[in-house]
């Protein structure tokens, strides 16, 4: 079958290998029906460069220890090349939606209301002194 | 056969013990009317609550304590919540409730009725982490509007819920506290991310709960635990309060032990708000006048209703046990007069990858806020940038980081044309399709799971192999369509079987009918017990 040679070919790293196509583990035993692949090229892996671990940490400001790079980035790259399925789709001309879009438009007035409980915020803030949130001082970066 | 006799289910839903057992519920017989709807209040959980209540034959004092007791004894084994209320201050309003209805005064639809809230939904008056230590020990400002509702209607918060880390898992296992046993074999999960809203109503610790659903997250703890779970359709219910994980596609849903209980809750707490730019304006129809008495029930109640069998969801892939509990569900709803066929959605299996492409990038940008500055728990640093890495390094765990990860790399400059943009794009032809199969078909089914419950710690270090359960939940999410889950029959596993549910999927804010079709389901199902063997060994309580 066309899409059992795909999955050989892209050479996901998925536990659960062909052979076993009929058990509930397998993840891709669905993807066989996928009727608008555009080419049968084997490239359903992302073209694109794979993930920079510690650059995507830095812009999402969170610091990853060195065990974690090591964890994460197989399981990272796993998932990312299984996005790259959505490469191979024919999608010229479908408009992108931005939500289900179940119903219009649904704006209130632009008019301020007060929110009344403003000590239940402050008593969250970690560092709070009076009337600033205490935050240490920004190092700029060349 | 349709009978209006059904003790065994009834007192199956409400096993009672000690205190109540001179006010035995024998006593609300099918054969009393109840107030102004025109079925048994056996079939539902809060009606017969409201009954017992206004007719003095319980007090909410006596109702609490038996519900407290029973959390007592099960949450050692299964550990659903987080936080549980102060018993003193939950029997302090029952007392209440209990004191204006000697006074005769009115009081609200669900007074009396307690309610578990699932930990990543806001309530003023108790910690809301949403699984994780980021937020450890976080009290809101405010009440979720749904959750304002349900308090309004005098409904008793009785406490809340584990969850998979703000909503990202199938599991409850992503939790930053503890993880929660499924009541049919505390060796299983309960699903997720609402394992601990769904495990509650399975054991009985409390009558309906809230959970959230993004991907599946009711539906599918739903299935798990044997229970009811209603995932409205997006923009049906307020999502104020709720903490964002998806913003396109999170929804707040109810899981009850009866699809009547479900339904009321949903009316409970949905329609408009104007803190939710997403929540419809749409009429709110009154779920409950769509109920009809077992017994006025004709031989084939759904005569014509087309029902469309999804076939991408019952082919090679699902379990052969939860196929076989679909096709039953299936026969019986042709029983009922359903016209039933199977529709084909070629584009389904796309949804999965589409829907992780969303979720992780909308998630990246939603869980930027948690941050150490304004609420949560701060790490210290010298500078800026280093509160901000730390705090969120130490507060957030391991599926939230990747995540999180992967949202950013998929939104970077560069890549968001191939990954965001081409994900929204398949939303577009899933939301077509599903909108061309229910042209045609009034509803369409489908297993909520392609297996039941399995063992803690099976799934947890093969991100892929748990992302591959959500196939049959996610594309509902991406259409935001309705859906209704309820349990249909069993597969081996466990002392007694675990159980399976049938998924109904329905038009967008067509609530009505799944809640109708389901119920009528519900009614009419004989020869099954989905009422965990843990409530029964508890205490020895009848069933």
């Amino acid at each position: 079958m066309g899409s059992r040679a795909l999955l050989m070919l892209t050479n996901f790293n998925f536990k659960a290998t062909v052979s076993s196509f009929g058990s509930a583990s397998n993840p891709f035993f669905l993807i066989k029906n996928n009727l608008r692949i555009r080419n049968f090229s084997t490239k359903t892996r992302s073209s694109l460069q794979p993930p920079d671990l510690p650059g995507l940490a830095e812009t999402a400001r969170i610091s990853l220890a060195p065990n974690e790079v090591e964890e994460f980035a197989p399981k990272i790259g796993q998932v990312i090349d299984w996005f790259g399925q959505l490469q191979a789709v024919d999608l010229d001309n479908v408009e992108p939606a931005i939500r289900a879009d179940t119903e219009g438009d649904n704006l209130r007035e632009d008019v301020p209301q007060t929110f009344e409980n403003k000590e239940a915020l402050i008593a969250s803030v970690p560092s709070y002194e009076e009337p600033y949130i205490k935050v240490p001082k920004v190092l700029n970066k060349e | 056969m349709l009978s209006t006799i059904q003790p065994p289910r009834y007192l199956s839903r409400f096993p009672l013990r000690g205190r109540t057992k001179s006010r035995s519920f024998h006593i609300l017989s099918s054969a009393q009317p109840v107030t102004k709807t025109c079925f048994a209040a056996d079939q539902s959980q809060i009606l017969s609550i409201r009954d017992s209540l206004l007719n003095r034959h319980l007090s909410a004092v006596e109702l609490t304590h038996s519900y407290l007791d029973r959390l007592k004894q099960t949450e050692p084994h299964i550990n659903c919540f987080l936080h549980v209320s102060d018993p003193d201050k939950v029997l302090k309003q029952a007392q209440d409730i209990d004191d204006k209805i000697k006074r005769n005064e009115e009081v609200g639809p669900l007074a009396g009725v307690l309610v578990a809230i699932k930990d990543n939904i806001c309530t003023a008056d108790m910690p809301s982490t949403g699984g994780s230590y980021i937020l450890e020990g976080y009290r809101p400002p405010f009440d979720a509007t749904a959750v304002k509702r349900l308090k309004d209607l005098g409904a008793i918060v009785v406490g809340k819920t584990n969850l998979d880390e703000f909503g990202m898992g199938s599991t409850t296992e992503a939790s930053a506290f503890k993880v929660t046993a499924n009541p049919w074999d505390l060796s299983r999960v309960p699903g997720g991310s609402s394992g601990g809203s769904a495990a509650s109503v399975s054991a009985r610790q409390c009558v309906v709960s809230l959970g959230s659903d993004t991907g599946g997250s009711v539906r599918q703890p739903a299935s798990f635990c044997g229970v009811v779970g209603l995932k409205p359709t997006y923009g049906r219910v307020s999502r104020f309060g709720l903490m964002a994980y998806a913003s396109s596609l999170d929804v707040i849903g109810c899981f009850g032990s009866s699809v009547a209980d479900t339904g009321i809750l949903l009316h409970a707490i949905s329609g408009h708000d104007s803190l939710d730019a997403t929540s419809s304006k749409r009429e709110v129809p009154d779920f409950t006048s769509q109920f009809t008495y077992a017994s006025s029930l004709k031989s084939r109640p759904l005569e014509g209703l087309r029902v469309g069998l999804i076939r991408e969801t019952v082919d090679a892939g699902v379990d052969s046990g939860v196929k076989s509990a679909i096709e039953g569900a299936a026969a019986h709803l042709e029983q009922l007069g359903c016209v039933l066929k199977e529709v084909s959605l070629p584009s389904f299996s796309l949804g999965l990858p589409a829907y992780y492409i969303l979720a992780s990038s909308e998630s990246s940008s939603n869980l930027s806020r948690y941050d150490g500055v304004r609420y949560g728990n701060q790490a210290s640093s010298d500078e800026l940038n280093g509160l901000y890495e730390e705090s969120r390094a130490k507060g957030f765990g391991s599926e939230v980081k990747m995540r999180i990860l992967m949202g950013t790399y998929a939104l970077s400059a560069g890549y968001y044309d191939a990954y965001y943009k081409r994900a929204q794009q398949v939303r577009t032809i899933i939301r077509k399709s599903f909108k061309a199969a229910l042209d045609e078909n009034d509803i369409l089914i489908s297993p909520a799971a392609p297996s039941a419950a399995y063992k803690i710690g099976e799934k947890k270090n093969d991100p892929l192999a748990m992302y591959a359960g959500d196939i049959m939940t996610v594309n509902v999410n991406l259409a935001g369509l309705p859906a209704l889950v309820l349990p249909c029959g069993f597969v081996e596993g466990g002392a007694v079987g675990l159980p399976v549910g049938l998924q109904i999927i329905g038009a967008a804010f067509d609530e009505e009918k799944l809640v109708k079709v389901g119920h009528i389901f519900e009614q009419t199902l004989e020869g099954y017990n989905f009422v965990p063997p843990l409530i029964t060994d508890v205490g020895g309580a009848s069933a």
